[in-house]
């Protein structure tokens, strides 16, 4: 029996998302652990991308800002954001990206920068930061979060970072570059979209949840399949590799995603 | 030498060389309603919407990343003093482009489908998305920057003004060059002959530099890539005091506003802990 955190089994999820020989944004936080466990084991030859300009990053320490120097060494090369987001991203060579936000609709489309109403807001939140640009480009989008009814709404405060946008064909009438959002990933479960409507659908959930508890936590009509899976629980290796990877427990430690 | 209303390129990128020294600077000064334009700072913008010195931004991102939220951006914000248009990262590093460029737009990709279009706050034209008029694609349009000054943080400088960066340059290049006069701030002050060693390490040749600021640690609490790491521990009690006004006061008045010039502010911080800092080969932090 592997006992694990919440966090843990995020970072364990969203490490089966990334494939062997992917360009991959990697950021900080939650999705940089995800990458770096991939590239420890099933990913080795995962290319490992930080938007301030850092290419085939091999870390030894966590970095806690995209533009750490923890993320210098053993890099291939140290460039600049014109490089990562244009010559890169813009250009349709990012695989995988990940996001995180503080609102998400049924289409997968993201809120990261303001709670309440733009023209009063209650909360400022970081913004877009490269989100949006990754969103836009990504060939694959990788969204995680912490599971909360206020955070999976019928509308957003603010729509940040494109997802599906209003479905079926609204990508492609702006001509982004890249594929949209392709699994939701929480700590109750996984989620991706339905082929047909382009709308979130539940994929699996983690073990100890129901899909009721799922349905009782989202703001939407979430898709239910008739089989719904249980997610394969991380294993002993990828908790010993996380660990190693983030000694201080910085990123493991949190509460929130 | 920057003038009230005036706006800024500010330069470095995240946690790395974030021109911390000359945000202080402009608190001391009592500058007002300054314009800052960057792709993501975090703790210099933090200090420079709490005094009151910065009250618009054209930025794409502020938090202390890892750490959390911006604290007082938050208030600021919240309270109606400070405004943010909003823009993406790559959204922000072409306008300094198209700036440098001395072409009024630039086209991107991003941006489209969402509010970052649909919203602004007090440019008339934010940004214009347009039919392609070679393809018929949509197309994105952001305008160009050449704000008054550009503020960048680097390692080494000879007395010319040539500058070199370690590291990733972030959206120092375009930004350097897209003001109309450019401050450079440097750690170290080195040789013209040790620069012509090594002259693909200049990222800003002097023919663009204004003027040359030669101060020791001037990103911290922040790093600067093979010269120093971050303060965590600094950074964890900045973070932490602002959470309340009362708190980000205190900070002011003892760090920022309390001390006389940046060099009684290392004083304070103290030269013994400073030395913990000094990046380490080969990692360079």
């Amino acid at each position: 029996m592997v006992t694990y955190s919440k966090i843990e089994f995020l970072a364990a999820c969203a490490s089966r998302h990334v494939n062997d020989r992917e360009n991959v944004f990697g950021g900080t936080g939650l999705p940089l652990l995800a990458a770096l466990l991939a590239k420890e084991t099933h990913a080795a030859n995962a290319n490992l991308i930080s938007e301030a300009g850092f290419i085939d990053a091999k870390p030894r320490n966590v970095p806690l800002s995209v533009a750490d120097s923890r993320y210098y060494y053993r890099s291939s090369a140290a460039i600049g954001l014109i490089e990562t987001l244009g010559f890169i991203l813009q250009a349709g060579r990012i695989d995988v990206g990940f996001l995180g936000a503080a609102q998400i609709d049924e289409y997968g489309n993201l809120n990261t920068t303001y709670i309440g109403d733009y023209d009063s807001p209650k909360v400022r939140l970081p913004g877009s930061g490269g989100g949006n640009d990754i969103a836009s480009s990504a060939k694959r989008l990788i969204i995680m979060m912490t599971h909360d009814k206020r955070k999976f709404v019928k509308e957003l405060d603010h729509r940040t970072s494109p997802g599906h946008l209003e479905g079926p064909g609204s990508r492609e009438k702006w001509s982004l570059v890249g594929g949209g959002p392709e699994v939701v990933i929480t700590d109750m479960c996984q989620m991706d979209f339905d082929p047909e409507t382009l709308r979130i659908r539940l994929a699996s959930v983690h073990p100890g949840y129901s899909v009721q508890d799922v349905l009782d936590n989202v703001m939407f009509d979430l898709i239910v399949p008739d089989d719904v899976p249980v997610t394969e629980e991380p294993t002993q290796h990828q908790i010993d590799i996380m660990h190693r990877l983030d000694p201080n427990g910085i990123y493991l430690s949190k509460g929130g995603g | 030498m920057v003038p009230d209303g005036a706006d800024l390129f500010w330069g470095g990128f995240g946690y790395q060389r974030a021109p911390i020294a000359f945000s202080h600077e402009l608190v001391r000064q009592k500058k007002r309603n300054l314009t800052v334009h960057t792709c993501g700072s975090e703790v210099d913008l933090e200090i420079m919407a709490g005094a009151g010195v910065t009250t618009r931004f054209e930025i794409a991102f502020v938090a202390i990343e890892a750490l959390g939220l911006a604290n007082n951006m938050r208030r600021r914000v919240a309270e109606g003093k400070v405004e943010i248009e909003d823009y993406s990262n790559l959204a922000m590093a072409m306008r300094f482009l198209g700036g440098a460029l001395n072409v009024p737009f630039m086209p991107i990709r991003s941006l489209m489908g969402t509010d970052m279009v649909e919203k602004s706050r007090y440019r008339e034209k934010k940004v214009e998305v347009m039919d392609c008029p070679f393809t018929g694609e949509k197309i994105c349009l952001v305008p160009s920057l050449q704000p008054d000054f550009s503020i960048v943080h680097v390692q080494r400088v000879d007395q010319t003004g040539n500058a070199q960066i370690d590291g990733i340059v972030g959206e120092d290049l375009e930004g350097s060059r897209c003001g109309k006069k450019l401050i450079v701030l440097a750690e170290e002050l080195i040789d013209e002959e040790e620069i012509r060693t090594r002259p693909d390490q200049t990222k800003i040749p002097a023919m663009y530099v204004d003027h040359v600021v030669i101060l020791p640690y001037v990103a911290h609490p922040m790093e600067c890539h093979d010269y120093y790491d971050y303060d965590l521990e600094h950074l964890q009690m900045f973070h932490k005091m602002t959470r309340t006004e009362e708190g980000w006061q205190e900070y002011l008045e003892n760090y920022i506003l309390g001390v006389e010039n940046h060099y009684a502010y290392l004083e304070l911080v103290g030269w013994e802990h400073l030395h913990s800092l000094r990046a380490r080969k080969p990692w360079g932090y």
